[in-house]
């Protein structure tokens, strides 16, 4: 079962500044951005894959954890060949790749803690401007990494209730329980953060 | 401790979730019983001003729920049937000193009484444990440790020991008995409340009875038929 995104560990990642790791996800990602190179897209995402199976994480729960984003960058890249050409549609799915195991790699050596005070802090400019709060951005993404291992254990959860049934399990099928249910627990964990005082000081 | 409701109602659209009520609370232990979907929960988050008053008006310590809502979850602390859900970092000793830092301290003196907090329930070997890791039993003190942390003097439990073994239940029993603070305790857990101070009985939205324990529980019982 998945119960964090974080990984205990003493790599390199774990030991840089997270406001260091958040900058070089979005520099690579929009050098990325900039180039059509399909030799430069295979190498990076080739390097991010590299970095993020080197991570101590066991290679089962390393994909597992990634599955969703990469049956929907499967899928985009599907509907790319349709609509592109295939050197189109490969160099978006290179990169899409390379992003996501980037930042996989970032979230697994990065406290949720220091996520967001990184966050809370680089949104000071924009909070003095008065276009956002920054401790309830930073909050806001805490809360995404802490409880998205529950997403998956209701996932699980309902996997096995369709096997307990002998029911063939389909995701599609799941879909709208595993919606209600998370809006039920985002209900609850609103009430908490209520009732801690946590927002709005 | 003195709460007071005055003709106090909650409705939700059009189901009315509690029936015009006042009452004045002050004791140091009071119990909430009654059958699912009696108005327990409901009254409890009125007092944390989670839910607000449809009509009439709620204050705590003479704090208005409405009014000083900031004020009032400062006074009082909520524990909710769920602990997971109200423990919003990963690691316990995380999660206790961001909710200090949320109401104000500075990182040492939040972690201080963070460490203070886990002592105070003898659950020091808990602060570094990851929230997903824990039982029952650990993540109920956990989440009172968190809650107690930031000083409040009433403590609100929503059914504090569902769903928990025996062994879990005890440590969970003793901690709440040995609280100074206030405690409001909802429990479909009888024993529980046997030796509280007050307890009252909800049914369909209304308070249908307001007592001593034994007297209460008996009344709950012929409710419940059982």
């Amino acid at each position: 079962m998945l119960t964090s995104l974080y990984v205990e560990g003493d790599t390199f990642l774990h030991r840089q500044r997270p406001g260091a790791k958040l900058a070089l996800i979005l520099v690579v990602g929009l050098a990325l951005y900039v180039t059509e190179s399909l030799t430069v897209q295979a190498v990076a995402a080739v390097i991010a894959a590299a970095i993020y199976f080197s991570l101590p994480i066991p290679f089962r729960e390393a994909i597992y954890r990634l599955k969703p984003v990469l049956f929907t960058i499967a899928v985009l890249g599907l509907i790319n060949i349709w609509l592109l050409s295939p050197h189109e549609a490969l160099v978006s799915t290179l990169r899409l790749l390379a992003v996501v195991f980037l930042a996989a790699a970032v979230t697994a050596t990065t406290r949720i803690a220091d996520f967001m005070e990184t966050i809370t802090w680089a949104l000071q400019p924009a909070e003095k401007l008065g276009i956002v709060r920054a401790a309830d951005v930073g909050l806001a993404l805490g809360l995404v990494l802490r409880f998205l291992p529950d997403i998956f254990a209701h996932y699980e959860g309902l996997k096995h209730a369709h096997a307990a049934r002998g029911i063939a399990f389909r995701p599609l099928r799941a879909l709208g329980p595993l919606i209600i249910l998370t809006l039920k627990d985002a209900d609850a964990i609103a009430d908490a953060i209520d009732a801690r005082g946590i927002r709005g000081r | 401790m003195d709460i007071r409701f005055s003709d106090c109602s909650v409705k939700f659209k059009t189901h009315v979730a509690l029936h015009p009520f006042s009452l004045v609370l002050s004791e140091r232990r009071i119990g909430i019983i009654g059958l699912n979907g009696s108005g327990k929960t409901t009254f409890a988050k009125l007092i944390d001003g989670l839910v607000k008053p449809t009509s009439g008006t709620v204050t705590v310590n003479g704090l208005d729920t409405v009014k000083d809502a900031k004020a009032v979850l400062s006074v009082a602390g909520f524990i909710f049937q769920n602990p997971a859900q109200q423990l919003i970092m990963p690691q316990v000793m995380e999660d206790i000193v961001f909710g200090l830092k949320a109401h104000g301290l500075g990182p040492a003196e939040a972690e201080a009484r963070a460490r203070a907090a886990l002592a105070r329930f003898g659950i020091e070997a808990l602060g570094p444990r990851r929230v997903h890791e824990l039982s029952g039993g650990e993540l109920q003190l956990a989440a009172i440790a968190s809650v107690s942390a930031t000083g409040p003097d009433i403590l609100i439990f929503d059914e504090p020991v569902n769903q928990l073994d025996l062994k879990n239940r005890r440590r969970v029993v003793e901690a709440i008995h040995a609280l100074p603070e206030h405690a409001i305790v909802i429990s479909h857990d009888l024993p529980l409340i046997e030796d509280f101070d007050r307890v009252l009985v909800f049914h369909e939205g209304r308070i249908v009875f307001d007592g001593l324990p034994a007297a209460a529980i008996k009344h709950y019982r012929e409710i419940a038929g059982c």
